[in-house]
């Protein structure tokens, strides 16, 4: 059985519901994302598990317990709040040591633990400032070892890098993640960051609307997106209404606006479908070669690649060129645009256009 | 930064001026040597400081304002704060109604609250009983507390009580270590504020004193009914300048443009 288990779990708001029945589960020493828009229940999940919400149906399990009758203080749990929730009256030291004085832990020992916790967070010589005094990312990591020098069983994240400027937050994405593995713990980390959730994550749970979508690994996410929505919330995907008009064991065809396509082996039944292409699968070709004719609309150079906006038979497509150096197509050029059938993901119908 | 017209400098010195005179003429006519209020005084004389030592009952009627001010502003504040943890971090039926009784003092007139007062001490026989002052004047400074401790309330990060719950705090541990740190500076303003009102309280009290209770604020005023020497320029200038070391006082400890502007930058 899983270490952490949530079964239907369910968070209504009198018309409100924040979270839909939810079900999934976390294993032991697995780093686990939350991933999804905004306003989609991801803090309200995670508040349900540290037991400052109580859920309107469903059950968590933590380790074979159920929690519903275990108030917040007795989970034992290690939360990461998106402001921090720093104690400002409170040095660093005293930030950390707070927890294992709430557990009785002996002077000696809690020294050396707030210690550890403090090494661990490459926060030693910062030890006896005010939060006040620090940077974003600092006070991030003493919110970090705040929650985990009472080695939690279960560490919660919201969104524990959102404050912080891009290149902070790579930077803390690695020292996360460095610091999870040597402490081995099992942690939920909401983010409405794709990327975040791809770099960081053994697993990732996509939500929308207070439901869950999918639960998969990072690669998984990104390669075999379930549904319309994954497919577009992580990375960029060209999606397109699609009749399924036969499959087969070694491939399937598609009408797509008028334009026949080769598409993988489907697992849909035939009929209304939807079709994703990833940008950087779609290669270029000379004009009336390749599957589908084009015209460049706009260009965008991004440093490690280009993106090209190209009008086409069936709409506006968005295609990724890596910059080899050369110079790239112009804008107004006609091209070819061409895949292979086993990079198209064929979708249950959603909404794309 | 300090962009004012030469109009708004003439508004802010006038302004100061009508504040502080009364304050200036005061202490002018403390330090007279004659027997009758004048002002600008003819010379310089401690007489009516002097004058103070030899009516013990204006020190009898400082110490008990002292102690019912001490003891008011105590019990309003231990009021205020739990009503404004309600009333700021929760959200339930009738918080407005609550808010508007705590703060409701200030809007009847004083007058009323006297006659009011009088008649409820006189049914429990607390009429000009310490306690029953104390009760009264608890009640008239509790929205002046109250307000400060709200605002200071509001701008809490309620996250930071549910972090030391995550880490095994108890409710009242959150309350001691985490919530009343956080808020201890409107607290301590709150405090201070209404200890101030109290201890120059007079509308209210001249209804429910007895001569054994009367404090320096009604000791004045029948001073004045009967005579007019400087004796009350001098007791005033001696409040005064007691308030005055009160707020620097609070000043030094906390900084007080925190205390009633709200939050600094103060690290
Ligand atoms: N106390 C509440 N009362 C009513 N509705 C609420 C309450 N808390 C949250 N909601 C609603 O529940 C939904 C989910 O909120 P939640 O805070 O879990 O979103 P989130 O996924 O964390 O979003 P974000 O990424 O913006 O933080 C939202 O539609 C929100 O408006
Ligand atoms: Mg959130």
């Amino acid at each position: 059985m899983a270490f952490l288990t949530l079964d239907g779990l369910t968070k209504r708001y009198g018309e409100v519901t924040a979270v839909d029945s939810l079900s999934c589960s976390v294993e032991k020493g697995e780093f686990v994302s939350l991933l999804g828009p905004s306003g989609c229940g991801k803090t309200t999940t995670l508040q349900m598990i540290a037991g400052f919400e109580q859920p309107s149906a469903g059950h968590i399990r933590l380790g074979g317990r159920d929690l519903a009758a275990i108030p917040a203080r007795e989970r034992g749990l290690g939360i990461v709040f998106q402001s921090y929730a720093l104690f400002l009256h409170m040095t660093v030291r005293e930030n950390v040591a707070f927890g294992l004085e709430m557990r009785k832990v002996a002077k000696k020992e809690l020294k050396a633990r707030v210690e550890r916790a403090l090494e661990l967070v490459h926060l030693g010589a910062l030890a006896d400032r005010y939060p006040r005094a620090m940077s974003g990312g600092q006070r991030q990591r003493v919110a970090l070892a705040r929650a985990l020098v009472i080695e939690p069983e279960l560490l919660l994240l919201d969104e524990p890098l959102s404050n912080l400027d891009a290149k902070l937050r790579e930077e803390m994405q690695l020292e996360l993640r460095r610091i999870q593995r040597e402490a081995g713990v099992t942690t939920l980390m909401v983010t409405h960051d794709q990327s975040e959730a791809l770099a960081m994550s053994d697993r990732v749970v996509v939500m929308d609307g207070g439901q869950l979508q999918q639960v998969d690994s990072p690669f998984n996410v990104y390669e075999t997106p379930r549904c319309s929505f994954v497919s577009t919330f992580l990375g960029k995907s060209n999606n397109f209404a699609a009749m399924l008009e036969s499959r087969d064991a070694t491939g399937s065809v598609l009408a797509c606006n008028g334009v026949t396509l080769r598409g993988p082996v489907a697992h849909l039944r035939p009929g209304p479908a939807e079709i994703a292409i990833r940008p950087e699968r779609i290669r270029l070709a000379a004009p009336g070669e390749g599957l589908l004719r084009g015209t460049v609309q706009e260009r965008v150079f991004l440093g490690a690649q280009w993106m090209l906006a190209i009008d086409t038979p069936l709409g506006g497509f968005l295609v990724a060129r890596p910059n080899s150096g050369a110079q790239e197509v112009e804008i107004g050029a006609e091209v070819g645009l061409d895949w292979s059938p086993a990079d198209m993901r064929i979708l249950p119908a959603g909404e794309a256009a | 930064m300090n962009r004012n017209g030469a109009f708004s400098k003439a508004f802010n010195i006038l302004f100061c001026a009508f504040m502080l005179a009364p304050i200036v003429v005061v202490l002018g006519v403390s330090f007279t040597p004659e027997g009758f209020l004048e002002f600008p005084p003819s010379g310089i004389s401690l007489r009516w400081y002097e004058a103070i030592l030899d009516n013990p009952d204006f020190i009898q009627a400082a110490w008990i304002s002292l102690q019912l001010a001490f003891a008011a502003a105590t019990v309003a504040t231990l009021l205020a704060i739990p009503a404004a943890l309600a009333i700021g971090q929760s959200r339930f039926r009738g918080r407005d109604a609550l808010q508007a009784i705590f703060l409701s003092p200030l809007m009847v007139p004083t007058v009323v609250l006297g006659i009011a007062f009088l008649r409820f001490l006189s049914l429990f026989g607390l009429n000009g009983t310490f306690a029953g002052l104390t009760a009264c004047h608890a009640i008239i400074i509790t929205p002046f507390i109250l307000r400060l401790v709200l605002a200071a309330v509001t701008g809490l990060d309620m996250s930071a009580a549910r972090a030391a719950e995550s880490l095994g705090a108890g409710r009242w541990t959150v309350f001691r270590r985490i919530t009343l740190p956080a808020i201890l500076p409107g607290v301590v303003g709150g405090w201070v504020l209404a200890f101030i009102t109290s201890f120059d309280e007079l509308t209210v009290t001249v209804f429910i004193v007895n001569p054994s209770t009367t404090t320096l604020p009604v000791r004045m005023f029948s001073h004045i009914t009967q005579t007019t020497d400087p004796l009350v320029a001098s007791v005033s200038s001696v409040t005064v300048i007691f308030s005055l070391a009160l707020m620097i006082l609070v000043d030094r400890l906390y900084g007080l443009d925190r205390l009633l502007i709200g939050e600094g930058k103060k690290a």
